[in-house]
C-alpha cells in the first residue's frame, strides 16, 4: 500500500553463500539486500573482486534486487580485534582505505549508497581528538567516492545519536553525497526520540534505513514484535517524508535461521505497511474504514497475543483499534458515533471485538461515549467470550456503570474468561462485587463444584 | 474425487446433506447470496442474511469438513423491488469480508430496467473490489437473456475471466465460450441441465473454463450432482485428472482470482463441541 522497498541484510545469512542468499531473499519477494562485504560475501580484498563484483552485479539484475553496501563486518581487518580499525583509530588509514575499496565496489554494483559507522572512541583518545580523527577519515573517503556514503549512528559507538551524526555532516560543509543510514531498532534503544521522530528528523538526509526491532537501554536485535519498536508508524514516517530508498532488515545473529526469519519479517513488514496505507486511508476518507476494517485479519494477520487472545486480544484486534483512533482523527461527535455503531453493527466476531478494543482511544464526545456504552453492554450480552473481555478494557473501567460493570466481570467467572482482560479490576472492585463473587464461591462449593481460581483473584485485587 | 461446489444455497440444506456431501468428496463450496423463495420487505433482511452467510453457516460447514465461501449481491428479482434496492449501499461492506469470493448472483430474471441498473452498478463494484462476478441468466427468454447479459458485462469493462455465467446450456454454452468468460452449469434432477448432457457438453467444448455446481437450494435440487457429473465423465472416458479439473482446479482458479479463497484442510469430518459466538450444531449435553 505504499511506495516503500523493503531489503534483507546479508549479514543474517552468514552461513549461505551469497549467491543463494540472494536468491532465497528474492523469492521472498524482498526487493534489495543491504551487502555487508565479509571474508566469504564478496571480500574486497580478494584478488579477483572485480570479476566478483560483475558477477554478483549480474545475479542482482536478474533477480531484480536493489543493493546498498554495508561495511560492519567484524573480523575483515583484524582477525583478533571485532571491527578495528575504526574511523577512530589511532591509525585510521586500514579503514579508509576499505571504505575507498567499499565506495568503488559499490560504484561497480550500482549500489544506492555505503554505509558505514565510526567505531568505538578507544579508552585512551578524548572526545575532541575522535572527533577531528573521525571528521578527517570521512572527508577522506569522501574525496574519492563516486557513490553516497551514509553514517549510522550506533549503540556504543563514537558517533551513536542521530543528532551527532547530522552535526559531523554540517561541520563537513554539508557535502551532497553525505547522508544518514538509520537503524529504526538503535532509536528505540538508545535515542531520546522515537523512530518515526528520528524519520522525519533525518528527512531528505535519509539514504538507507535497517529495519528490526529492540528493547529500550538494550543494543539487541530482535525479530518485529519482539520489542517495542511501533514498526507501523514508524513505516508511515518513511512513507511520509517520501524515502525512496531500501529499507532492510538488519538482523545479523539470527543467520542460524535466515530463511524463517526472513519469512517471518515480510510478513510482517507487510502487515505493518498495509496498517499504515490504511490509515492513511481513512483520514484522508473516513468512509475508507468500511472496506479496510473488515479486511484487518487477512492483511495484518490475526495471532492471539496471548494464549486465546482473550487478555491482551489479537494482532487484527489491535490493528483495528488504530483504524479508530485514525477515524477518530477524521470524523467527530455524531459522525463518529455513528461510523463507530455502524462497524459494529456490520462487523463479524471479529469486528465487533476490534471496535470494543478501541473505544477508549476515541475522543470523550458525549454521543461517542454514548454510543460505546451501547456497544459495550450489547457485547455483555452475547455469549461470545471473546466479545466479553474485549469489552471489559480500558473504556468500560472508564465510562461502564458499576452495575452492569460488576456483572461483566461475574460473567467472566462463568464463562472462563480470564479476569485479568478486566481493566482495573483492583480500581473498581467494591464491596458489592467482593459480596457478588463471595456469594458465588459460596454457592459453588455448597453445590461440591470446583471455584475458579480467577474467583479468589478477584478478592485479592478487591483487597480481601 | 474431490469435489469443490462453486454455487450451492446451504442455508436451505440440512445436516444430513453436509454428511452426504462430504462422504462423496465435497471439502469446499460457494454459496451464493440468492433471494429466499419469498420476498424480503426491507434492508434489513438481507444484511441479517449476509451476516449467516459470513459466519453461522460457515461454521456449520465446517463442522462437516467442508470450506464455506459465500458471494453477495442484490439478486436480479429483488433488484425490482423498492424496498429492497437500498441494499446496494451496504454491499461494499460485505464484499470486504473473509469469505466473499464473488459478487453475485447478479444479472437478469425479467430484463426490466431496474434488474439492468442494479447488474450494472454491482459489476462497477466487482471492478473496484477486484472481485470475480456470477452472473445469473434468466430461467425464461435465456438466449436473448444472455445475450443481453454479455453485452451489459463487455460495456462494464471487467475482464472477461473475472465472469462466470450461470446455468448455461447447448443453446448458451457457445456464445459465453466466445465471449472469453467462464462457464457455470447448474446440474438438477429434471430441469435446466442434466450429468448426461453435461458431458455431452464437455466432449464438445472441452474441459477449459468450465464450471460444474448443485445449485441446490429450498426446491426440488440434489447436492450430489457434482459427484454424479463427475462419475458420468468417467463413465464416458473422461480421466481422473479432467474430472479433478472440472470439479476442483476450475472452481479454486476462478474463485481464488478474489485472493480470498480458504482451503488449508479442516480437521475433522464431523461435529465437534466448538461454538460459534456461544452456539453449536449439536443437540443436547455436551462439554
Amino acid at each position: 500500500m505504499s511506495t516503500l522497498r523493503f531489503g534483507y541484510g546479508t549479514n543474517g545469512f552468514a552461513s549461505h553463500r551469497l549467491t543463494d542468499a540472494l536468491a532465497v531473499i528474492a523469492d521472498l519477494g524482498y526487493s534489495g539486500v543491504a551487502l555487508t562485504l565479509d571474508h566469504d560475501h564478496l571480500d574486497p580484498f580478494a584478488r579477483d573482486v572485480a570479476e566478483q563484483t560483475r558477477r554478483v552485479r549480474d545475479r542482482l539484475g536478474e533477480l531484480g534486487l536493489g543493493v546498498v553496501v554495508e561495511t560492519g563486518a567484524r573480523y575483515l581487518l583484524d582477525p583478533w580485534h571485532k571491527h578495528q580499525p575504526t574511523l577512530v583509530s589511532a591509525d585510521p588509514a586500514p579503514r579508509i582505505d576499505f571504505l575507498r575499496r567499499a565506495t568503488r565496489i559499490a560504484e561497480d554494483l550500482g549500489a544506492e549508497c555505503v554505509s558505514f559507522w565510526s567505531g568505538v572512541q578507544p579508552s585512551d583518545v578524548d572526545v575532541e581528538t575522535a572527533w577531528l580523527r573521525m571528521r578527517d577519515g570521512v572527508a577522506a573517503v569522501l574525496e574519492t567516492s563516486g557513490v553516497r556514503l551514509a553514517l549510522e549512528p550506533e549503540p556504543g559507538h563514537f558517533v551513536q545519536h542521530l543528532e551527532q551524526a547530522l552535526r559531523l555532516r554540517t561541520e563537513l560543509g554539508s557535502p551532497e553525497l553525505l547522508g544518514i543510514t538509520l537503524d529504526v531498532g538503535h532509536c528505540v534503544a538508545v535515542e531520546p526520540k522515537n523512530a518515526a521522530e528520528c524519520v522525519r528528523e533525518a528527512g531528505e538526509l535519509l539514504f538507507n534505513v535497517q529495519l528490526d526491532d529492540m528493547r529500550p537501554g538494550v543494543h539487541e536485535h530482535l525479530e518485529f514484535g519482539e520489542g517495542e519498536l511501533d514498526l507501523t508508524g514508524t513505516l508511515a514516517a518513511l512513507t511520509e517524508i517520501g524515502y525512496r530508498g531500501l529499507a532492510a532488515v538488519e538482523l545479523p545473529r539470527h543467520s542460524h535461521a535466515a530463511p524463517d526469519v526472513a519469512r517471518r519479517s515480510i510478513t510482517a513488514l507487510r502487515a505493518a505497511d498495509w496498517l499504515a496505507g490504511a490509515e492513511r486511508s481513512v483520514r484522508a476518507d473516513p468512509v475508507k474504514i468500511r472496506t479496510l476494517f473488515p479486511a484487518a485479519g487477512r492483511k495484518a494477520g490475526r495471532s492471539p497475543l496471548d494464549a486465546r487472545g482473550l487478555v491482551h486480544g489479537t494482532t487484527d484486534d489491535h490493528a483495528r483499534a488504530r483504524l479508530l483512533a485514525a477515524l477518530a482523527d477524521a470524523l467527530r461527535d455524531g459522525e463518529l458515533a455513528k461510523e463507530v455503531a455502524e462497524l459494529y453493527r456490520y462487523g463479524d466476531g471479529a469486528e465487533r471485538r476490534g471496535v470494543l478494543r478501541g473505544l477508549h482511544l476515541l475522543p470523550g464526545d458525549a454521543e461517542v461515549i454514548d454510543t460505546g456504552l451501547r456497544l459495550v453492554e450489547d457485547a455483555l450480552r452475547a455469549n461470545d467470550i471473546g466479545l466479553v473481555a474485549a469489552a471489559l478494557g480500558p473504556f468500560a473501567q472508564r465510562h461502564l456503570d458499576a452495575h452492569t460493570w460488576r456483572h461483566g466481570v461475574l460473567k467472566c467467572l462463568f464463562t472462563g474468561v480470564p479476569v485479568a482482560a478486566v481493566s482495573g479490576l483492583a480500581q473498581r472492585a467494591d464491596a458489592e462485587l467482593v459480596r457478588m463473587v463471595t456469594d458465588y464461591v459460596a454457592e459453588r462449593k455448597a453445590a461440591g463444584r470446583d471455584v475458579p481460581p480467577d474467583a479468589d483473584l478477584v478478592l485479592q485485587e478487591a483487597g480481601q | 474425487m474431490r469435489i469443490f461446489d462453486p454455487h450451492i444455497h446451504m442455508t436451505s440444506r440440512t445436516t444430513t446433506d453436509y454428511e452426504q456431501m462430504y462422504e462423496a468428496g465435497v471439502r469446499a463450496l460457494v454459496e451464493p447470496a440468492f433471494w429466499l423463495g419469498q420476498p424480503r420487505t426491507n434492508v434489513g433482511s438481507f444484511t441479517d442474511y449476509f451476516d449467516g452467510l459470513i459466519g453461522w453457516e460457515r461454521f456449520r460447514a465446517s463442522q462437516f469438513g467442508i470450506r464455506h465461501h459465500c458471494t453477495i449481491a442484490l439478486n436480479p428479482k429483488e433488484a425490482n423491488d423498492p424496498r429492497c434496492v437500498d441494499v446496494l449501499d451496504v454491499l461494499p461492506r460485505y464484499l470486504a469480508k473473509d469469505g466473499v469470493v464473488a459478487v453475485g448472483e447478479v444479472g437478469y430474471d425479467s430484463m426490466t430496467e431496474a434488474e439492468e441498473k442494479a447488474f450494472a452498478h454491482q459489476l462497477t463494484l466487482a471492478i473496484e473490489h477486484e472481485l470475480p462476478v456470477l452472473v445469473h441468466t434468466p430461467h425464461r427468454d435465456k438466449l436473448a437473456g444472455t445475450r443481453r447479459t454479455l453485452d451489459v458485462v463487455r460495456e462494464s469493462g471487467i475482464a472477461p475471466e473475472l465472469v462466470v455465467v450461470d446455468h448455461l446450456n447447448e443453446l448458451t454454452v457457445g456464445l459465453v465460450a466466445d465471449a472469453g468468460c467462464w462457464m457455470g452449469f447448474s446440474i438438477y434432477p429434471d430441469t435446466k441441465m442434466d450429468e448426461h448432457r453435461m458431458v455431452t457438453i464437455l466432449r464438445e467444448h472441452g474441459t477449459d473454463r468450465m464450471l460444474v455446481n448443485s445449485a441446490a437450494d429450498w426446491g426440488r435440487s440434489d447436492p450430489l450432482k457434482t459427484l454424479r457429473t463427475g462419475e458420468a465423465m468417467l463413465a464416458a472416458g473422461f480421466t481422473e485428472s479432467d474430472v479433478d479439473t472440472v470439479l476442483w482446479r476450475n472452481p479454486v482458479e476462478f474463485y481464488g482470482q478474489s485472493g480470498k479463497l480458504m482451503l488449508d484442510p479442516l480437521e475433522t469430518g464431523a461435529p465437534t463441541g466448538e461454538t460459534f459466538e456461544g452456539n453449536s450444531v449439536l443437540r443436547g449435553a455436551r462439554q
